[in-house]
């Protein structure tokens, strides 16, 4: 029940195409072997068994079809979906590989890793590894009333006035929900999304 | 008939009513239960879909961030449908994420597939419906929900038309059969109606009864018009049928009367025409009786004056006697012929056939023609070369010979020759008679034959023949089954020649020819009875006398006193008395002739012109006659009273109603030398022959009052005069039967006809023998 992977998600992976291409030539060989030395962990990772990061990435992904931003948002009417990774990056290129080709509400959406705030006026997902604890408080309250999503794997996330905290459920990677946090924003959850929620914190006494 | 008639109308109706409204609503009701249940299971599969939808939208989320508690609790709300039995989502790779089941857990179905470019597929399968969709989110698939449905909905719908098809379908049902009803009643019953109406058509034929017309104007209305436009049709056509046929039958009654009077009419005519055969007959048989009688008186007398025995005749007075003689015997001849021809005609001769051989019956024809042909001084020769009987009628035969052989002796001049040759040929014995005459012209020849024929230029040579004789001769030959024919040469001759059918043998000799012996005539009166006449004029005297002398013996008286005196003298066998004579009437003599002893037995007749008859019968007369008296009349009151003296029975009765006869019969006789008494009726002869015996009868057939045949009958009835001879003499022409009968009870047949008298006194010689000259003598 764990998997939560579907095939589509994975089926753009690069690399897999060549193993089905014919010819053997010496220097192919020699990139083939470099490029399995690199990609190999990778592969078989995902193959496997998903990583949380492989399925936090998709949340991500995920979470952008079930929040409304609000319309006059300059970020909003970019043409793109940004979703940034503030500070250290836990993803590596899954984030990216997911992203890859992806629209919501037929915007590209595209990653983008920043290391200060300011860097983040077009993001409309904010995710805060759990390195970057002490930038926490900063954040939220910088970007209190800011129509962005913050997500973050840390612990006390959303008490502290995150929106969306990831959290593990013995193996399977679920997620809380402040509430508050969101609406004072001014973005719009999905009701779908705060059904799948294990914890949805309505009035988050940190917040004000 | 009509009841079952009737039903099955009304019974088809609502069938047929009921079995269209039953098919309709059953079609019906089928199409639309197949439709609503083909729009049902779309619906099923709609609503399916739409669940299946719903609940993917709903649990894409849980799917996204892999949440199946979320998606079960999604799927619990399917508890809500009853007939969803299980439900199941797969993740995008086609794990089991969720499941529902409706009544408990049961195995996990391995991911339906859907085929590539649909989002979902369904199948009916097992009593379930099964639904599977791809739950995509943002344009990618990301699961798959599979809903599974019982179709209990369907078979509670299925139920639920059932119950409405059978509620509906038997509501129509009622309805229908009302409406049969209500329909049947416009229908049926106009019908059964005109069916009613036809039957008591048929059976009453009266074609005046019309069916009731119904309200509507339908097919029906049309039918009972045309029904009644038919039977107005049937009932013109009965009315002229009928009117045809009392016109048949008055015309056939019309028919039938006329053929009835027309039958009438020819019965009527049947029995004119049978009544005037009968007066023919009548009239031939009066003709021969009445025609032959006064002949017979003339042939009679003139015979007698030609024998010169009332006196002699001068020459010339021989003369006219003979003239008279000949005139009447031609004319006797020519009345035979004449009833001859006609009976022939009539078919009333009949013929009594018998074998008989020529030899015997030629002398006989030839003793009447030998004083013919002596007359002329002609020969007639025989030549017999056959002994063949011949059959035939004997009398008519002869009458065939004599009428050939007169013929002959007719034609053949004087010393001429006449030769009869007897001869047969083939079964056939033939006669053939041939003269050396005149001869017949050829041409003469075919018509000797038919009547009143006489050849032309022998008119001068022959002054007699009445013209019937051959043309008699040919039928009777004809008539026997022979035939007749005729060879002549003018000059030479002529030569008859006739043939009959032989006979098988002779039946018996011809009869003893009477012997010819004539008995002598003695003329004496001694015998006589003697009557006293009294009357006292002259002229009575004799007359009486002339009607008494040929009888008796006669004595006169002139007064009573003389009657007396010459009664007791001559004591008379009987007195005639005049009552009105002068000195002493009649009645006094008569009182006188009474009381005297020796005159009291003698029969006294009064003769008289006074009427008083009752005192002369008071004084004892035996008779009384008035004047004028006529002789018979007398006599026959004095043969009453005079007893016949001794047992002188050679007395002829004479029996015949014709005084001339009895007078010609009595002379011929007398003059023959017999003596006769004659009566002149059938009664009077019976009481002769009670009182006295006579020798014989010669009695004649045709009487007033009792003819002839009574009398036989009444002579052969009494023992004693069984044996009494009767000849019999007639001017009838005689039936067969009675030919046999008088040949049976009497000794002798006479026709009065030609000159039989020599007959008749050679017959009578016959019966009576020589009795009458051995008692001639005997008398005083």
């Amino acid at each position: 029940m764990g998997h939560a992977h579907s095939t589509g998600f994975l089926r753009d992976i690069p690399g897999r195409a060549p193993w089905s291409s014919h010819g053997f030539r010496p220097w192919l060989v020699a990139v083939g072997v470099a490029w399995v030395l690199v990609a190999v962990p990778c592969l078989r990772a995902q193959s496997s068994k998903p990583t949380d990061y492989d399925v936090k990435a998709a949340y991500l992904y995920n979470f952008g079809h079930f929040v409304e931003w609000p319309a006059n948002v300059a970020s909003a009417q970019n043409d793109s979906f940004t979703v940034c990774v503030l500070g250290q990056d836990p993803f590596g290129p899954v984030l990216d590989a997911t992203l890859a080709g992806e629209t919501i509400a037929r915007k590209k959406v595209a990653a983008k890793r920043i290391s200060t705030l300011q860097e983040s006026g077009d993001c409309q997902i904010l995710f805060l590894s759990s390195a970057e604890e002490a930038r926490l408080d900063n954040v939220v309250k910088a970007l209190n009333k800011q129509a962005v999503l913050t997500v973050s794997d840390m612990p006390q996330f959303s008490q502290r006035g995150g929106m969306i905290q990831f959290v593990l459920e013995g193996k399977k990677v679920r997620f809380e929900v402040n509430l508050a946090a969101v609406q004072r924003a001014g973005l719009t959850l999905s009701s779908e999304l705060l059904k799948v929620a294990t914890t949805v914190r309505r009035n988050a006494p940190s917040g004000d | 008939m009509l009841k079952v008639q009737h039903h099955s109308i009304s019974k088809t109706l609502t069938l047929m009513n009921m079995l269209v409204s039953s098919v309709a609503l059953l079609l019906a009701c089928g199409v639309f239960c197949a439709y609503d249940l083909y729009s049902f299971r779309l619906a099923l599969v709609r609503n399916l879909s739409i669940q299946a939808q719903i609940i993917g939208d709903n649990t894409v989320s849980a799917l996204l961030f892999n949440d199946p508690h979320s998606a079960e609790k999604t799927l619990l709300a399917l508890n809500a449908n009853q007939h969803l039995v299980y439900a199941q989502i797969y993740t995008g790779d086609g794990q089991p994420f969720a499941g529902y089941w409706r009544d408990r857990a049961s195995e996990t179905q391995r991911a339906p597939v859907i085929p590539s470019g649909q989002v979902q597929d369904h199948w009916f399968r097992a009593g379930h419906l099964g639904l599977a969709r791809s739950i995509i989110f943002e344009g990618k698939p990301t699961g798959t929900v599979y809903i599974r449905s019982d179709l209990g909905a369907m078979t509670d719908r299925m139920k639920s038309y059932a119950v409405i098809v059978a509620v509906v379908f038997l509501a129509s049902l009622l309805v229908a059969l009302l409406t049969s009803r209500i329909f049947q009643r416009r229908i049926s019953k106009p019908v059964t109606e005109l069916a009613e109406t036809a039957r008591i058509v048929s059976r009453e034929k009266d074609y005046s009864i019309r069916a009731v017309l119904t309200g509507s104007q339908d097919e029906l209305s049309t039918l009972v018009e045309s029904f009644n436009e038919m039977l107005g049709q049937i009932q013109e056509r009965d009315g002229a049928l009928r009117e045809a046929r009392d016109e048949l039958e008055q015309r056939v009654q019309e028919r039938t009367t006329q053929l009835a009077s027309a039958n009438k009419t020819l019965a009527l005519q049947n029995r004119e025409v049978e009544r005037a055969t009968h007066l023919k007959s009548k009239f031939l048989a009066s003709m021969s009786h009445e025609l032959r009688t006064p002949l017979n008186a003339i042939v009679g007398f003139s015979d007698l004056l030609a024998e010169q025995t009332a006196g002699e005749l001068n020459d010339k007075q021989k003369r006219f006697v003979n003239h008279i003689k000949q005139g009447s015997a031609h004319l006797l001849q020519l009345i035979n012929d004449i009833l001859d021809i006609s009976k022939i005609e009539a078919g009333q001769l009949e013929y009594r056939c018998e074998s008989f051989l020529v030899k015997e019956a030629l002398p006989e024809v030839l003793s009447t023609i030998h004083p013919l042909a002596m007359a002329k001084n002609i020969d007639v020769q025989q030549k017999l070369r056959t002994d063949r009987p011949v059959y035939a009628d004997r009398v008519r035969f002869k009458q065939i010979l004599y009428n050939l052989l007169s013929n002959a002796v007719k034609f053949t001049p004087k010393g001429g020759r006449i030769e009869i040759d007897c001869f047969e040929s083939a079964d056939q014995v033939g006669l053939s008679v041939t003269d050396n005459g005149i001869g017949i012209r050829p041409e003469d020849q075919k018509v000797v034959f038919e009547e009143f024929r006489q050849v032309e230029g022998n008119r001068a040579a022959v002054n007699e023949g009445t013209g019937l004789g051959l043309a008699i001769t040919k039928r009777l030959v004809q008539q026997q089954g022979g035939k007749i024919s005729l060879s002549s040469e003018p000059g030479k001759g002529s030569r008859f020649t006739f043939t009959l059918p032989a006979g098988t043998e002779a039946s018996r000799p011809a009869p003893a020819k009477p012997s010819a012996s004539f008995p002598a005539t003695t003329g004496s009166n001694s015998g006589k009875p003697l009557i006293l006449v009294v009357d006292d004029e002259t002229s009575a005297r004799e007359l009486l006398a002339s009607y008494l002398n040929s009888e008796y013996r006669i004595a006169f008286a002139e007064s009573g006193v003389e009657a007396v005196e010459k009664a007791g003298q001559l004591r008379p066998d009987a007195i005639t008395l005049d009552l009105a004579m002068p000195g002493g009437s009649g009645l006094e003599a008569l009182v006188t002739l009474r009381k005297t002893p020796e005159t009291a037995n003698i029969p006294i007749i009064i003769v008289s012109i006074v009427d008083e008859e009752k005192v002369g019968f008071a004084l004892g007369a035996a008779d009384y006659l008035i004047k004028p008296i006529r002789k018979t009349v007398l006599l026959e009151a004095i043969r009453k009273h005079v007893p016949i003296q001794g047992d002188d029975d050679s007395e002829i009765l004479l029996v015949d109603d014709d005084p001339r006869s009895l007078e010609m019969l009595e002379e011929t006789l007398r003059s023959a030398g017999y003596e006769t008494q004659s009566v002149q009726s059938g009664a009077r002869a019976l009481e002769v022959l009670s009182s006295k015996v006579v020798s014989a009868v010669l009695l004649d057939l045709l009487m007033p009052g009792m003819d002839g045949f009574e009398v036989i009958q009444h002579v052969r009835g009494q023992a004693t005069l069984a044996d009494l001879p009767i000849l019999v003499m007639t001017a009838k022409t005689l039936a067969q039967e009675e030919i046999v009968l008088l040949s049976r009870e009497t000794q002798a047949l006479f026709q009065k006809s030609g000159s039989w008298q020599q007959q008749l006194v050679a017959e009578v010689g016959r019966v009576v023998p020589s009795r009458k000259r051995a008692k001639s003598a005997g008398q005083q």
